[in-house]
């Protein structure tokens, strides 16, 4: 019948049309071209064992490879791995590998590989630091070729978490490259030291002016990376970088600050901008310790002078701050005002903000308990180093709330190495306001907030802590978990010891061109399924 | 920065270095005025007259007699504190109520500006005359003993101006540590300072010798009298016009250096109202805000014209060679 | 005259190493090392006092100077604690972009000030000569980062993006990594922007400077008797004044370099130049001791050697100067 001929053809036409629409032709990859991307700041040197800052640490994603990756909803895929398993125990964690993966200077990535960097990684001559993840490791044995079994010493309910994405994950290192090597071969990036087994293999470096990374064609995934080539360049004026990308001259900026997302997304209202929930505190740190002989680090520990006291940091820290006030000037409301110790974005997180609401009178009444008043007046000083203009502006709000509470807040403002300087080795201060590394699980913030670790800057000597972090990694049960998260959470608003602010918002932009980039918050920057649609 | 014409000096050494430019006046030879003078014809009555003709010059004077008024009386002219913040108006646009706008912490823009004056001329000016006060001396006493003293003592001046100028103010920023307040003011100034020594060092010192072999002086030594009377009264009056212009002409020098410093990060730090800061602090918004950092490089430039111009206009006017 | 020029060679050797050595004992006196920018976060007290005794930084200052000092000599300027990389080897690489940068800021600086000169020289004491003197002072009178922002303000982010803001590609023949960025046209748009924010500064001296050195040679006879002769007045004024007026000039402009140079910091940091300015500054917040003594000494060097060159103008072209 004529009717029905005619309503299939038309059904028929319109499906030809919409195959060869967008949703057809325009998502088939294209193969080729550069990506030039921008950081903010300069990567310290190309080790990827040792070296500090995510700059080296998103060159190692695509550089090297390690046994497995996360993806965002916090699901594991292999990387060299094929697949593994575990023992109900969590004592025994065996790691099949893939056949063809190669290193980069064409050794393969067998078990002996593995064995050899994770070696390398806990050995304490390497000076990584990531070794303290490594803790709970016992040994690691080479089954076959392609099995290699690790052994903890007690259950780590993250050690895949940790192998996925604890700074740069398990970065695997080519055992012939490296003794061939200097560890000054591989800082400075000569060719051929540098040898991984991810997409991308490094051409060169030159600090101050770029990085170069090319495919890497016998890469294990057939048909990845689709990238010719990574161009990485230095520019570490927001303004500056805004221009170059609305001028084109770059793809993607792979940290952009927040403050000036709005303006950016004004002059470029394609662009990508990728970001999601606060994977890094930002904290305004109270120390509550200081080394009683006078001697940095030292074991014997004495109260600090003014925040050693628990009613004066909850005066202060817990309800002295409005957050929404400092999250509204600071990040313009692009952030979250938070107390919990992991940020919103993290495993585990816990929601304690009503445990420190702000709160004035209670907290002028906390000091005068304390013993502060008009006539004994409080004043302590606040660091702000300048890597981040932000830290400037949130101690410049703490400074005018703390007076709103009779306190006097002094700020001190410096570069980033003279606070490392002090911070790092037990030097005198009170506060500082600082985003410190981005946390996937709450297991993770273990080392800078224990009361053994270096790293913790606070050096508050409470065992406690200590406990709940140790139950927390080895409690299997994930339900269970969440209790112990929740409970050692509140202890530390309760008693301060980690003062979080909010959390510190992440934003990277990319040009509509660029595609296929899966944003992972600073976890995981890949670049092998990206594709330029130009 | 308006130094020195740096013409071949008549006698004497060249001087040259990072930061010397100024110091290469001809008028080092060629201002050794004799002793005895008509009063009514002495050469500062005389650079008077030439000063007042010098209408650019006179602009420049209004300038900075203006810029210490309002530094002078910061606290009345401001219509608010600089350092409140109100989180209410931030980046306002220049208004009836905010001149001038407001900052990213809601500070009034025009407030911060008067009060930079302060911050700016204190450390130009004295970082300045810190130089002044220590290198006169330093070439006064290696001018007139010679000898060891000389050469110990313009070593170390070599030393200083052979650093690129901006290079040793940034270390020496660096190794002070750069702070709020009054101390940060005053680090900045000493910076600032050590780096401008050996200019007056030199000059004065290059003065002093074109004077040594005046037979005066070997005359007031066979008398006997006391070498510090005979350096201040005699040697010192003729440097006089040298000193003037350099020291004009240096706070101009300082206040860029200053902005600068803060440029880098390595100034007067916040909350202090510093131009230099906000000019820096408010670059990155100069897209969507221009005026943020516009006004404080404005206010910037204005000071520096100034005293560049009123410094031109005293080298035009003391200077006997130029008419 | 060659004995002269052997002993002020010579005399460069004492000011350079006073210069580094008053450098590396400044860098030493600031708070944090390179082994606290290395280790990062990852930072043990251990770690740090282990890796201090492995790269010499546990020494006294002076026995550390002179290890450095015995490298040197044999040509190793050494190795960068935070990046592992040869230090002379990244000089190299940024020294092209900073010499090209100071020449072209002088070629700015000329370009102003030799009009300005000449109608200050030919009208002067009147409106146009004032005119130009004041435009000059402008120049100078603006820090050069403003400059700079002015123009990234005015050719990048207006005028929809004329002038790249930032980065840098080399001129044909120059490009010292393995890859960049080669043209000549890429190039002078890099530059142009840089070289006009540290150039302008330089103009006023300059302008002064020529202006003065015209007039007196407007004064002297023999262009009396040029006049005579019936060339006219505007060959008279350019041909001989500008050219005698260019001999002191030239040798300011050697002098100049100081400023040049710690200008160059300040505007390469602005415009994200890989050159020496960044290299030093970037250094020197880093604390990376190694690459602080390869800026101050290529610093140091370049400057002594230019005011050597600039002396040796001064004898050649003015017999008056007289040195012992």
């Amino acid at each position: 019948m004529r009717s029905r001929h005619f309503l299939s053809g038309l059904t028929a036409l319109a499906s030809i049309l919409f195959l060869l629409s967008d949703q057809g032709l325009a998502q088939t990859p294209k193969r080729g071209g550069t990506l030039r991307v921008s950081y903010g700041n300069e990567i310290a040197n190309l080790d990827f064992h040792t070296a500090p800052g995510y700059e080296m640490m998103w060159v190692a994603m695509n550089v090297g490879c390690g046994l497995v990756n996360i993806t965002p909803d916090g699901k594991f895929v292999g990387d060299a791995a094929e697949s593994w398993q575990v023992t109900p125990d969590g004592l025994l964690y065996t790691f099949k590998l893939r056949k063809n993966v190669l290193f980069h200077d064409g050794t393969p990535v067998d078990a002996a590989a593995v064995k050899f960097s994770i070696d390398r990684l806990m050995d304490p001559a390497t000076k990584s630091g990531m070794r303290p993840f490594y803790e709970a490791v016992h040994s690691v044995e080479v089954l076959d070729p392609l099995a290699v079994q690790i052994r903890l010493k007690q259950p780590y309910a993250f050690m895949l978490h940790m192998l996925a994405a604890y700074r740069t994950g398990l970065v695997l290192y080519s055992p012939t490259a490296t003794q061939k090597y200097t560890l000054q071969d591989r800082q400075q990036g000569k060719p051929g030291a540098v040898v991984g087994c991810g997409p991308f293999k490094l051409i060169e470096w030159v600090k101050g002016s770029h990085l170069v990374m090319d495919r890497f064609d016998k890469y294990f995934q057939p048909g990845l990376p689709l990238l010719d080539r990574v161009m990485i360049r230095v520019i570490k004026d927001p303004v500056t970088e805004m221009a170059a990308f609305k001028a084109g001259e770059i793809d993607f900026i792979a940290s952009f600050s927040p403050e000036h997302v709005d303006t950016l997304k004004a002059q470029n209202p394609k662009a990508q901008i990728m970001t999601g929930k606060e994977t890094t505190p930002m904290l305004a740190a109270m120390k509550v310790t200081v080394p009683k002989d006078g001697k940095p680090m030292s074991k014997e520990r004495a109260p600090h002078p003014i925040f050693g006291d628990l009613r004066v940091r909850k005066a202060v820290g817990c309800y002295g701050l409005d957050r929404q006030e400092i999250v509204k000037i600071a990040f313009k409301g692009q952030a979250t005002p938070w107390v919990g110790m992991n940020p919103p974005g993290t495993l585990d997180t816990v929601d304690v903000n009503h445990l420190c609401p702000y709160d004035p009178t209670k907290a002028k009444a906390l000091l005068a308990e304390a013993g502060y008043g008009p006539a004994k007046p409080l004043t302590f000083e606040v660091m702000a180093d300048t890597e981040k203009s932000v830290f400037n502006i949130i101690a410049t709000v703490i400074k005018e709330q703390m007076a709103r509470i009779g306190v006097t807040a002094n700020i001190r403002v410096l570069d980033k190495v003279s606070w490392m300087n002090t911070t790092l080795q037990d030097g005198p201060w009170d506060m500082y306001v600082e985003d410190l590394l981005s946390l996937i699980t709450l297991d993770s913030n273990g080392y800078l907030s224990n009361s053994t670790s270096s790293w913790s800057h606070p050096r508050h000597n409470d065992p406690k802590v200590d406990e709940y972090y140790a139950r927390y990694a080895r409690e299997l049960d994930p339900a269970k978990r969440k209790v112990i998260a929740k409970e050692l959470v509140e202890f530390m608003a309760d008693k301060m010891y980690w003062n979080n602010v909010s959390g510190s918002p992440f934003f990277m932009v990319a040009q509509p061109s660029m595609k296929g980039y899966v944003y992972n918050a600073e976890f995981q920057v890949h670049f092998h399924k990206v594709w330029l649609d130009k | 920065m308006a130094d020195g014409d740096g013409l071949p000096p008549s006698t004497g050494r060249v001087i040259r270095g990072g930061s010397a430019g100024e110091a290469e006046l001809p008028s080092v030879g060629g201002l050794a005025w004799p002793a005895a003078r008509d009063r009514s014809q002495s050469p500062f009555a005389q650079g008077l007259r030439r000063l007042r003709k010098n209408k650019i010059a006179l602009v420049g004077a209004g300038i900075v007699a203006l810029l210490l008024v309002v530094a002078a009386f910061a606290d009345v002219l401001a219509p608010r504190s600089p350092i409140t913040a109100d989180q209410t108006r931030t980046f306002q646009r220049p208004s009836w109520e905010y001149p001038l706008g407001t900052d990213q912490l809601g500070r009034d823009m025009l407030s911060r500006i008067i009060h930079g004056t302060r911050v700016s001329l204190v450390v130009g000016v004295s970082s300045v005359l810190l130089a002044l006060f220590l290198g006169v001396p330093i070439g006064l006493i290696a001018g007139y003993h010679g000898g060891r003293t000389d050469t110990v003592l313009m070593r170390a001046m070599d030393l200083i101006l052979a650093f690129p100028i901006y290079l040793l103010a940034i270390l020496l920023m660096v190794i002070f540590t750069p702070t709020a307040g009054l101390i940060g003011a005053v680090k900045v100034t000493g910076a600032i300072a050590i780096v401008r020594i050996p200019i007056y060092a030199r000059l004065v010192r290059g003065s002093v010798l074109s004077i040594k072999e005046k037979e005066y002086i070997e005359a007031c030594r066979a008398l006997g009298t006391g070498s510090s009377s005979t350096l201040i009264r005699h040697i010192l009056p003729n440097c006089m016009a040298p000193i003037i212009v350099t020291t004009t002409l240096g706070i101009a020098t300082s206040i860029i250096v200053e902005a600068t410093l803060s440029f880098l990060g390595l100034g007067t730090q916040p909350p202090t109202p510093s131009w230099g800061w906000d000019l820096k602090a408010n670059i990155s918004f100069i897209q969507a805000n221009a005026w943020l950092s516009l006004f404080p490089g404005l206010a910037i430039f204005v000071t520096v014209l100034g005293f560049n111009l009123f410094g031109d206009g005293l080298r035009d006017a003391l200077d006997p060679r130029l008419k | 005259m060659s004995i002269y020029i052997l002993r002020r060679l010579l005399g460069i050797v004492p000011t350079v190493l006073m210069i580094t050595l008053v450098v590396f004992v400044m860098m030493r006196s600031v708070p944090g090392d390179p082994v606290v920018a290395l280790l990062g976060d990852a930072y043990t007290e251990e770690d740090a006092i282990k890796a201090r005794v492995a790269y010499g930084l546990d020494k006294p200052i002076l026995v550390q100077y002179v290890i450095w000092l015995g490298r040197l000599v044999q040509g190793d300027w050494g190795t960068s604690v935070l990046s592992g990389r040869p230090v002379l080897k990244d000089v190299l690489v940024r020294l092209p972009v900073t010499l090209e940068l100071i020449v072209l800021s002088m070629a700015v600086a000329l370009a102003i000030a030799i009009p300005a000169a000449i109608i200050g020289a030919v009208k002067q004491n009147t409106w146009p000569d004032y005119t130009a003197t004041t435009v000059a002072m402008i120049g100078v009178s603006i820090p050069e980062f403003f400059v700079g922002v002015l123009l990234l303000l005015a050719f990048s982010f207006g005028l929809g993006g004329l002038l790249p803001s930032s980065g840098w590609v080399y001129l044909p023949g120059t490009c010292p990594s393995m890859v960049c960025g080669v043209s000549l046209w890429g190039n002078m748009q890099h530059v142009l922007m840089p070289a006009i924010a540290l150039g302008i500064g330089r103009a006023a001296i300059l302008t002064r400077l020529l202006r003065t050195s015209m007039l007196e040679v407007i004064r002297t006879e023999y262009v009396t008797t040029a006049r005579a002769k019936g060339v006219s007045e505007r060959r008279i004024v350019l041909k001989h004044a500008l050219k005698n007026a260019l001999i002191p000039t030239v040798t300011v402009m050697g002098l100049q370099v100081g400023f040049l140079i710690g200008g160059a910091i300040v505007v390469e940091t602005l415009f994200a130049m890989p050159g020496l300015g960044t290299f030093g500054i970037d250094a020197i917040f880093a604390r990376d001791y190694q690459q602080v003594q390869g800026f101050a000494l290529v610093t140091a060097l370049a400057f002594v050697v230019i005011n050597l060159l600039v002396d040796l103008t001064y004898t050649f072209l003015d017999p008056r100067i007289r040195y012992a």
